[in-house]
């Protein structure tokens, strides 16, 4: 079984910069920051069609939401 | 091929009903009678999403990398994505034989919106936001359709107090379904034909304490006491014309893709996070709400829960979740901490219950996709759970999003008939085994990846 999580190296300067950046913010940890930068980034390469407009989207949820399978 | 294939899907279909009441479905009696038949070991989680696709491609939930209808959106806290047809990456019965160059009729098995192409004829299933959209393959199918029968109905709101509606509406669903379906098995030239009845789910979930007397709100002599069986009795009449269209160089399986048994309520897991001090939230709900309607204080919470048929739970991260606390060191050591507390949670009245709970990166072979890291069965699926906030207790007797009063269970139900070699025997089988037995029995090699083996006679 493949462990959950791996460590990479990042520049000390770097870490202090992202941890002076997110200072006030929601975000908890510079992990989290970095997390969230490279699967953006990730996301935007590996964009295609979307299968629901954000509008049948909706109502599909609703739709489950009245049958219970999600709530 | 060496054979033609029909799948009859029936949603939700309990032994319970399909084996213990065959006296009073003829239909189904004389294909049990004459088959292989016996309980099927659901997918794991045992939800028309994914399980129909795990029974279609032969792999499990951890491979499709679906765990229900949503998923997390990029670990986010409230984004999401729906499964559709497009979520199923790995290859279907109807692929393979596809392949070979035989053709295919598939009618509303979950998920086919959008329609994908097939080498054959398809119609969309009950994801279909509208019947304004493309809904079949090839697109002027729906015309053809249309015209004939008329708009197609996908599925029912079954979460109504207007049962005698709603009855009406389950009936006259199936039966264009059921009438569209004989003149595709009629017109359209087919090797292997498949639809899923998603009616038997509807009825059971809207009328299961009319007819358990077993549930906690069953009340003896009322009036829908009948309702669902004779909702059986109908559609094994139908089952029946349909087969009178087949010949004797066609197999016929009927299969459900989960059981149903009664519900006993729903647990509220995020009231029991907030109980546990997991969940922090800024200002507690004074009337039932979605999760997604309360202000969370992720800096302060280690847990959430989504509801529904089972429960999914989603630990916070540091460096994974946006706001996550836990450090990652410490995943596995608070995973099994909230696991070991979920075991503890009895019901109601303090009675002990088998809460069965899955570690997916443990439990699958392969994990992939947006996968929770909990997922737990409360009760043996007895209690479903809820994840909405600002209700007064923690056990709900009734559902919180509208009338319904079954669960899943575990088991569903196939009968496999082969006209050129008729026997009677009971023996239980895995979903997992329906994909190598179709192909198998059309001559089609079955690929080494698949997770079951062909159901045959012998034990």
């Amino acid at each position: 079984m493949e462990k959950e999580f791996t460590t990479i190296s990042i520049p000390t300067s770097l870490y202090k910069k992202i941890e002076e950046k997110i200072k006030n913010s929601e975000i908890t940890s510079v992990s989290s920051y970095i997390t969230k930068v490279l699967r953006e980034s990730l996301s935007k390469e590996e964009e295609t069609q979307q299968p629901l407009s954000k509008e049948d989207e909706k109502k599909v949820k609703e739709r489950l939401k009245a049958l219970g399978y999600i709530d | 091929m060496d054979k033609k294939f029909l799948v009859i899907g029936l949603d939700c279909a309990p032994a319970e009903i399909v084996f213990d009441r065959r006296e009073e479905l003829p239909v189904l009696r004389e294909l049990i009678e004459n088959g292989l038949y016996g309980n099927l070991r659901s997918s794991d989680p045992p939800i028309t999403i994914p399980a129909w696709m795990v029974m279609c491609t032969g792999k499990d939930s951890g491979r499709l990398g679906l765990y229900g209808f949503r998923h997390r959106k990029d670990y986010s806290y409230r984004d999401i994505w729906i499964a559709t047809s497009q979520s199923i990456k790995e290859k279907t019965v109807w692929d393979l034989i596809g392949e070979k160059g035989g053709r295919s009729c598939l009618v509303s098995v979950p998920p086919t919106y959008p329609p994908p192409s097939v080498h054959g004829n398809l119609i969309s299933c009950f994801i279909t936001p509208g019947n304004e959209k493309e809904y079949t393959y090839p697109p002027e199918l729906k015309q053809e359709i249309e015209e004939r029968f008329g708009p197609y109905i996908f599925d029912v709101v079954f979460r109504t107090d207007e049962k005698d509606m709603l009855l009406e509406q389950i009936y006259e669903m199936t039966a264009k379904r059921f009438d569209v379906m004989n003149y595709l098995i009629r017109q359209k030239a087919w090797d292997f034909f498949m639809f899923v009845e998603i009616g038997v789910d509807r009825i059971q979930h809207a009328f299961w304490k009319y007819m358990d007397s077993d549930h906690h709100l069953y009340i003896k002599g009322n009036k829908y006491e009948d309702a669902i069986l004779d909702y059986y009795k109908d559609l094994d009449k139908k089952i029946g014309e349909l087969l009178s269209n087949i010949d004797k160089n066609t197999a016929v399986l009927v299969v459900s893709d989960h059981g149903a048994k009664r519900m006993k309520g729903a647990f509220c897991i995020n009231e029991w996070l907030i109980e546990q001090g997991d969940l922090v939230v800024k200002k507690k709900p004074q009337s039932p709400v979605s999760l997604d309607e309360v202000e969370i204080d992720w800096s302060r919470s280690r847990a959430w829960g989504w509801g529904g048929y089972y429960a999914r739970l989603f630990l916070n991260i540091e460096g994974r979740e946006i706001q996550g606390i836990i450090p990652p060191e410490d995943y596995e050591r608070e995973r099994d901490a909230l696991a070991e507390k979920l075991l503890t949670v009895k019901g109601p009245e303090g009675e002990e219950w088998k809460t069965c709970i899955l570690k997916p990166q443990e439990y699958f072979e392969e994990t992939r996709g947006d996968y929770p890291d909990l997922m737990v069965y409360f009760d043996d699926l007895f209690w479903r759970s809820a994840g909405t906030l600002g209700h007064k207790t923690k056990y709900l007797l009734e559902n919180d999003t509208g009338p319904d009063d079954a669960v899943h269970a575990q088991d569903g139900i196939y009968i496999l008939y082969d006209p050129q070699i008729p026997r009677k025997k009971r023996k239980d089988a895995h979903i997992l085994d329906i994909a190598p037995t179709i192909l198998h029995a059309m001559g089609i090699p079955v690929p080494d990846d698949l997770g079951g083996k062909v159901i045959t006679g012998e034990s």
